[in-house]
């Protein structure tokens, strides 16, 4: 009969190894690289807006994916929301593995999640914690239009884009932010959600201000 | 599939809902509001003293979304504990845990509302010592130390146990860069002089002091730098009644060196008031030694 604690760990390796086979990394030809999620089986990836563009606003050229399987493919930008720093990427390819998606909506403080990423290029870093609060009103996440989920974890360069998974695996959030050694912020999973209807569900008509769909 | 894992997710969750009605927020300097915990019904709140920057306007946040005026009852800058009296009744005081009860590992949760809502972070209990002192002077019945994340606004907030109980208040001040948590029984103790006197009974010696460097003889002798050069002495004080005089350089109190002036200050507790305390001190060239017995601060 495992213990308690040993019973956690297998609970926490399978869900890191069952998230890792949809986590990406994102190269975009500069020194380091951020991760992402693919998000549909057909391709669709989605990462941070700051992992794909440039300092001056525009795409990184030489954009590319590696997926778990080791390919590396080149991916182009859908669409990128700066307000939200979310990206939408599209590689060639079918049937990928997808990553769950989970209400970002009903997580309480105190919920643990999971973070993984590739911190300072490590493939596949993960860093646990719990969630310390949620929504636009979080200290030193200043800027009211924007939600956020806050946790105690260790996120570090090179997790940004990658998946925040609640305590069943799901995608609540993608990784953005550090604001200290200990506490990381990610845009929570309704948001993004929200984004991809807006770019990729809605192809007539104007996008709202901040995106720019390509 | 990870029944566990989510098991104890929903746990930690749980005990974060259930004790947020202890919990309210602190808004008594210009930044970020603060944290504190309810100590009794009638309004009686702890919460950090370094929080607390104003002695008036102060507002509680209470957990059921409203907020009212509080007064200050005291604080205590050496244990960093103030303790406030919000204009509310019927409040959900927190149940209290012995340190005593803990062990270095247990997980335990910090909670802070410097909001609307209750935030938590996660440790475990890294240090659990002996009592000790505070760098100002303070007594603290264990040292209680955490890895919880101090998120800005927590100071002041509880130190939650696994079986729902608080254990202290959560301090970033105390020592910088650590999370210390003051403990039930400080709190209890601060709570009851502050409610009887308003303050921390501290003892009253006398004298105005300036740190000087000994010479090499009296380093030799003595076996330190510096000590405490008495530059007055207040007539009728403890120090006058004890036969210290002007020029005496003082080296000790009840067996402690003196070094600095933080050395008498932390020196000069309430339980050595009104009891005969040792002095060492240099007087023309010797080593001397006298008693004198403290008088309670005004």
């Amino acid at each position: 009969m495992p213990t308690l604690l040993e019973q956690l760990n297998d609970d926490l390796s399978r869900l890191s190894a069952q998230a890792l086979a949809s986590l990406v990394q994102v190269h975009n030809g500069r020194r380091g690289a951020g991760a992402g999620s693919i998000w549909h089986g057909d391709g669709l990836i989605v990462t941070n807006a700051h992992v794909v563009l440039t300092r001056h606003g525009t795409v990184s050229d030489a954009l590319s994916v590696t997926l778990q399987d080791g390919r590396e493919l080149p991916a182009r930008v859908l669409a990128t929301d700066t307000d939200h720093d979310l990206a939408a990427l599209r590689v060639q390819a079918d049937g990928l593995p997808t990553i769950q998606i989970g209400d970002s909506r009903r997580l309480h403080p105190g919920d643990l999640v999971l973070a993984l990423g590739y911190p300072f290029g490590v493939a596949g870093g993960a860093t646990s914690g719990v969630v310390i609060g949620m929504g636009a009103h979080l200290p030193e996440l200043g800027d009211a239009r924007r939600e956020w989920i806050a946790a105690d974890l260790h996120l570090r360069p090179g997790h940004s884009g990658g998946p925040m998974l609640d305590s069943e695996g799901r995608l609540v959030g993608i990784n953005t932010l550090m604001t200290g050694p200990e506490v990381g912020a990610a845009v929570p999973s309704h948001v993004v959600v929200e984004f991809l209807k807006r770019v990729l569900g809605r192809p007539a008509g104007p996008p709202p201000s901040g995106i720019t769909v390509l | 599939m990870s029944a566990t894992w989510k098991e104890l997710s929903d746990n930690i969750a749980t005990l974060v809902q259930e004790a947020g009605p202890h919990v309210v927020r602190v808004e008594a300097r210009r930044r970020l509001p603060a944290t504190g915990v309810i100590y009794a019904a009638d309004g009686l709140i702890v919460t950090s003293n370094h929080v607390v920057e104003r002695d008036d306007e102060l507002q509680i946040g209470l957990p059921d979304g409203s907020a009212t005026a509080a007064t200050l009852v005291g604080r205590d800058a050496q244990t960093d504990v103030a303790v406030l009296r919000a204009n509310a009744s019927g409040l959900s005081p927190a149940a209290w845990l012995s340190p005593d009860e803990l062990r270095v590992g247990h997980i335990v949760v910090a909670l802070g509302r410097p909001g609307q809502t209750v935030q938590a972070t996660l440790g475990i209990v890294s240090a659990l010592g002996n009592p000790w002192r505070t760098p100002s002077g303070g007594q603290v019945e264990r040292y209680l130390q955490t890895d919880v994340a101090m998120y800005p606004g927590f100071s002041g907030g509880p130190l939650l146990t696994a079986g729902g109980s608080f254990a202290g208040i959560n301090t970033s001040a105390l020592l910088r860069g650590i999370s210390l948590t003051v403990p039930a029984p400080t709190l209890g103790r601060v709570v009851e002089a502050l409610l009887a006197h308003g303050r921390m009974p501290r003892g009253y010696l006398g004298i105005g002091i300036q740190p000087v460097r000994l010479s090499d003889t009296l380093q030799q002798q003595t076996g330190q730098e510096a000590g405490l050069m008495v530059m007055s002495v207040e007539s009728g004080s403890p120090a006058a009644d004890g036969g210290l005089l002007q020029g005496d350089i003082l080296i000790g109190i009840g067996g402690q060196a003196l070094h600095q002036v933080d050395d008498l200050q932390a020196q000069l507790t309430g339980e050595r008031v009104g009891k005969p305390t040792a002095l060492r001190l240099i007087r023309t060239g010797e080593v001397r030694d006298l008693s004198v017995t403290l008088a309670q601060a005004r």
